[in-house]
């Protein structure tokens, strides 16, 4: 007995001292990143809602639904396991353990065998998907490419291994305590209903019962132990990690609203900043200990890959590539940042290892054009740790942080790497700089300036209120926020004029800023120029808070967006509306009444600011719904799961020459439900979907009359047939 | 090499203009900005400050309080330092008097070279660089699509409709570049942070010796009589051809005498 104690606990020693050395080492890499972002709070309350939800009820991971049940079997069938391992464990010293109160039960046994085999059923599931998913036979479109194949396979296979072993220990455990001491066996209640454990006491060897105890049970216990100490040294961590990653997330979600630059835990006052401050992440150390904490918990399962619209067209840019690369580097350079450094803050030459102070010194993001760039089946090469295109193909859309089941949060990651790479080194797409310039110098991306912001409305049939100053009168309900493409852009101006003639067909006092509007700053936030951002916002804030607008209508996603989510950072606070959730309202109360019917199949395209970021999914498919004749048709990518026009994250003022274009993609998805209007909510899904939808009418694959429009502007044909012509006139 | 770039802040074109009583624009109802036409001058100055061609690269200018922020903008972008000739007696200046006071000025300051943008986005005049190589006796070398210095001389390439010149001039001269000079950097935020703490140094008229009378609205070359908003542009013509477009369209041109 005692030497099967001896060599039991040596083994958990020997493990657990190396598995915890190591979390020790990853704790101590986490210390020399960031500290957390002051507010950034855990509200214990949300906090132990979203354990419960997307730890113990797997949420996000059933979302899929066969992936999903078979991690939910694996993860309870480990909840459940963890009984048998209890039992394991004192059964070193204890043969005939069993657990107080249940162990009495056969039932028990029962749950804890059931499980048990769920499991390694779940594994088998695992193991077809892995096969049928293969990137070797799917490449790119394998969720899997660029994940760690071998290890993951090695993960299945440990996993069943641990299995298996911990019943057949039972197994042996019958044998021993029934031909051995069957007194004792009348005892261990919960073994008469443990049906797998039996049958393997079936096949066991009926000599040498103690020995075959004991054998298993070391077995069972060395196979537990040595597949801890992989997981602390593999992408197998999520298992610790999700919990405090959970916990620590951004509530509801890393959605909506971009947090604003810390440094050292504060936020930064751009007005009059520390002479040390650094704005965004330049090097790994930059982000906080909860990125670092995201990198790690990434267990590679590509869900994010598989939705992301840069990756599905063909663009070097994986969230989870990303994830891996950044968690990669990081562990590659903990060497460097754990090293004692000199009065200067450099490590002493020969102080690390050569391949760790060479690490150290790769720029974080890579420079532009550089040829050996590649985002491939075995992650990321080239001169920067994440290449320049991989960094600037992401369109925020956030369809990645949507589908994590741990949720990392990989937008803010990119933006805040975008942040240093545009406030510290000026370095990104040439192009953008046009409309950066012009968002400084005439407050809207083309440059048009605001003597132009009215030009939309002269076509009104009716005597639109525009702001002059003083304070917004006591009769007008809503501001209507126009938005710099519903002011300037010739498509959008069209849904102005929609919208302005809605609200007012249905009676609603409304008033526009005019040239007192600017620029929100969105495109200028997501490309990472927060200097800007911070100006434009202030700056609206004051005409806004001047004005004392309380309710703001809004009809551009990106614009509802900042208004609605951003705004209060600066000190914004109103109640914004997006112009369908308020034209769904007034259908609904009878104040608009849709009469002429609009015979069409309308496909509805989900704005990702207005859906995904926003959770606007409703009202623009209510207003459709409510017009007579109209047949509201979905996309097979819809709703949560919507896929991005190409426009977002400042990419609608940046080239798109890599792989195809994102916008065909969408429109060619939208073209297969035979639609006869594809509408959206958003005016610069308009613009992409438009193109796209005319590059196929160009080649005759599209019906000539299919047409992009806003959800406003068809229900202005069922409203007002007569006045569509004079308004749509550009 | 010490450098002198001449920068000039305008009313931001895409505002509307307002003007006051004495016809001059309204500068404080409306944006101004750092001409355009002037971050070309200003990124080849950085340029060859970097190329280790100039050793002192200072930005200076003419005109109202707020003109610093422009100056500010350029010092974000590159240079030393800037100097702002600031007097109320200068409202109303015309082209012939603002040459007088940015040569007083470059004489005070001392250069080998001046650089500037071809023109001005406001009066877009594009006289000033002759103007004030007249005054200060310096050669001139105009509408630079590139440039290069080198043995005391500067090298432009000078381009027209009929033929691309290449001019040398040796120094000291004055310079003015076009647009195919390159585009000016896109300022990081540190250089902005930095450009904070760059010095301005302010020169009243009294300082450079230039009597008041001598400039302003008073003693302006030219007189406007009236401002008037231009027109908004009306809508365009439409031909839809439905077999005599053609036709139309001549008729359309040569009935406004274009063919």
């Amino acid at each position: 007995m005692w030497v099967r104690f001896v060599l039991g606990l040596l083994m958990t020693v020997v493990c657990l001292g190396i598995a915890g050395r190591r979390a020790y080492f990853l704790y101590r890499v986490g210390k020399t990143f960031q500290p957390l972002e002051a507010e950034r709070r855990v509200d214990p309350g949300s906090a132990v809602r979203a354990e419960v939800a997307e730890v113990a009820f797997q949420r996000k991971l059933l979302r899929w639904t066969v992936p999903g049940a078979a991690h939910f079997l694996v993860f309870w069938g480990f909840m459940v396991l963890l009984f048998t391992i209890v039992e394991a464990f004192i059964g070193l010293v204890k043969p005939d353990f069993q657990i107080p109160i249940v162990g009495n039960f056969a039932w028990f046994g029962f749950f804890e065998d059931l499980f048990a085999l769920l499991c390694v059923a779940a594994l088998a599931v695992f193991t077809v998907l892995r096969i049928q998913q293969a990137p070797k036979n799917l490449g790119r479109r394998s969720r899997f490419f660029g994940s760690h194949i071998g290890p993951a396979w090695f993960v299945l296979f440990m996993i069943f291994n641990v299995v298996w072993t911990l019943l057949a220990y039972r197994g042996a455990s019958i044998n021993a305590q029934e031909l051995h001491e069957p007194a004792n066996a009348d005892k261990m209640g919960f073994l008469h209903g443990a049906f797998a454990s039996q049958w393997f006491a079936s096949i066991l060897p009926k000599t040498n019962v103690e020995f075959w105890e004991t054998f298993f049970l070391l077995l069972s216990l060395a196979v537990l132990l040595g597949f801890t100490v992989f997981v602390t040294y593999s992408k197998h961590m999520h298992i610790f990690a999700s919990i405090p990653n959970v916990a620590f997330a951004r509530r509801p979600r890393a959605l909506g609203a971009l947090e604003p630059v810390y440094w050292q835990g504060t936020k930064v006052d751009f007005e009059d900043p520390g002479d040390d401050d650094v704005m965004g992440v330049g090097k790994i150390e930059d982000f906080t200990w909860k990125g670092l904490l995201d990198f790690a918990t990434c267990t590679e399962c590509g869900r994010c890959q598989s939705q992301c619209p840069a990756w599905n067209t063909d663009k070097p840019l994986s969230p989870k590539v990303l994830i891996m690369g950044l968690r990669d580097h990081s562990l590659a350079k903990a060497p460097y940042l754990l090293a004692a450094k000199n009065a200067d803050g450099e490590v002493p030459e020969g102080g690390i290892p050569e391949a760790a102070a060479a690490e150290a010194a790769r720029p974080l993001i890579g420079p532009e054009g550089d040829e050996t760039a590649h985002v491939g089946e075995h992650g990321i090469t080239g001169e920067g740790v994440i290449p320049f295109d991989m960094l600037w193909s992401c369109t925020t859309c956030g369809a990645c942080v949507e589908q994590c089941p741990v949720d990392i949060e990989h937008v803010d990651h990119i933006v805040d790497m975008r942040r240093y790479q545009v406030l510290m080194e000026s370095a990104f797409p040439e192009e953008a700089g046009i409309m950066l310039r012009n968002l400084e110098h005439a407050g809207d991306p083309w440059g048009l300036g605001a003597s132009a912001r009215l030009e939309w409305a002269e076509t009104l049939d009716f005597e639109l209120r525009v702001y002059e100053g003083d304070k917004i009168p006591d009769d007008v309900e809503y501001l209507y926020w126009v938005g710099c493409a519903g002011a300037l852009d010739d498509t959008a101006k069209r849904t102005a004029r929609a919208v302005a003639t809605l609200l007012h067909e249905a009676g609603v006092e409304f008033m526009v800023l005019g040239e007192a509007e600017s620029c929100t700053g969105d495109p200028a936030r997501r490309m990472g120029h927060e200097f800007l951002f911070q100006m434009l916002a202030m700056q609206n804030v004051e005409v806004l808070n001047e004005a004392g607008a309380k309710r703001i209508v809004v009809t551009c996603a990106h614009c509802y967006n900042t208004l609605a989510n951003e705004y209060p950072q600066v000190g914004g606070h109103y109640e914004v509306v997006h112009h369908t959730t308020l034209l769904a309202r007034l259908v609904a109360d009878k104040r608009l009444t849709p009469v002429q019917r609009v015979d069409a199949a309308v496909t509805y395209h989900d704005p990702c600011y207005l859906g995904r970021h926003n959770r606007i999914f409703a009202a623009p498919r209510e207003v459709l719904g409510a017009i007579p004749g109209t047949r509201v048709q979905e996309m097979p990518r819809n709703r949560e799961k919507s896929f991005c026009c190409g426009a977002g994250g400042a990419r609608m003022w940046m080239d798109e020459n890599l792989g195809e274009r994102i916008n065909q993609n969408r429109a060619d998805e939208a073209l297969a439900t035979a639609p006869d209007v594809v509408a959206a909510a958003c005016p610069f899904c308009i613009t992409m979907l438009s193109d796209g939808v005319a590059q196929r009418q160009q080649e005759g694959t599209a019906a000539a009359t299919v047409s992009v429009t806003d959800v406003s502007e068809v229900l202005l044909r069922s409203v007002r047939p007569d006045l569509v012509d004079s308004l749509s006139a550009s | 090499m010490k450098i002198v770039v001449l920068v000039k802040y305008v009313p931001e074109p895409t505002a509307t203009w307002k003007f006051a009583p004495d016809l001059t624009v309204d500068r404080a109802g409306v944006e101004g900005r750092l001409s355009e036409l002037d971050e070309y001058a200003v990124e080849q100055a950085a340029q060859l400050a970097e190329k280790g061609v100039a050793s002192e690269v200072v930005f200076l200018t003419v005109g109202p309080a707020k003109a610093s922020e422009g100056l500010r903008k350029a010092l974000a972008i590159g240079g030393d330092k800037a100097v702002h000739v600031v007097d109320d007696a200068i409202h109303g200046s015309c082209a012939l008097s603002t040459s007088l006071v940015l040569a007083k000025a470059l004489e005070k300051e001392g250069f080998d070279l001046v650089l500037t943008g071809m023109a001005s986005t406001d009066a877009e005049l594009s006289v000033i660089p002759s103007m004030v190589a007249d005054r200060l006796g310096i050669n001139q070398a105009t509408f630079a699509g590139e440039l290069s210095v080198e043995g005391g001389a500067v090298t432009i390439r000078r381009d027209s409709d009929v033929a691309s010149e290449r001019i040398t001039a040796s120094l000291p001269a004055i310079v003015s570049v076009t647009d195919q000079t390159g585009e000016a950097r896109y300022p990081a935020f540190k250089a902005i942070m930095g450009a904070k703490k760059k010095p301005i140094t302010t020169w009243s008229l009294a300082d450079l010796g230039v009597d008041a009378a001598a400039v302003g609205l008073g003693a302006a070359s030219v007189r406007t009589i009236d401002v008037a908003p231009t027109p908004a542009r009306t809508a365009g013509t439409i031909i839809t051809d439905d077999g005599e477009g053609a036709a139309q369209l001549a008729d359309f041109l040569a009935g406004r005498g274009f063919i």
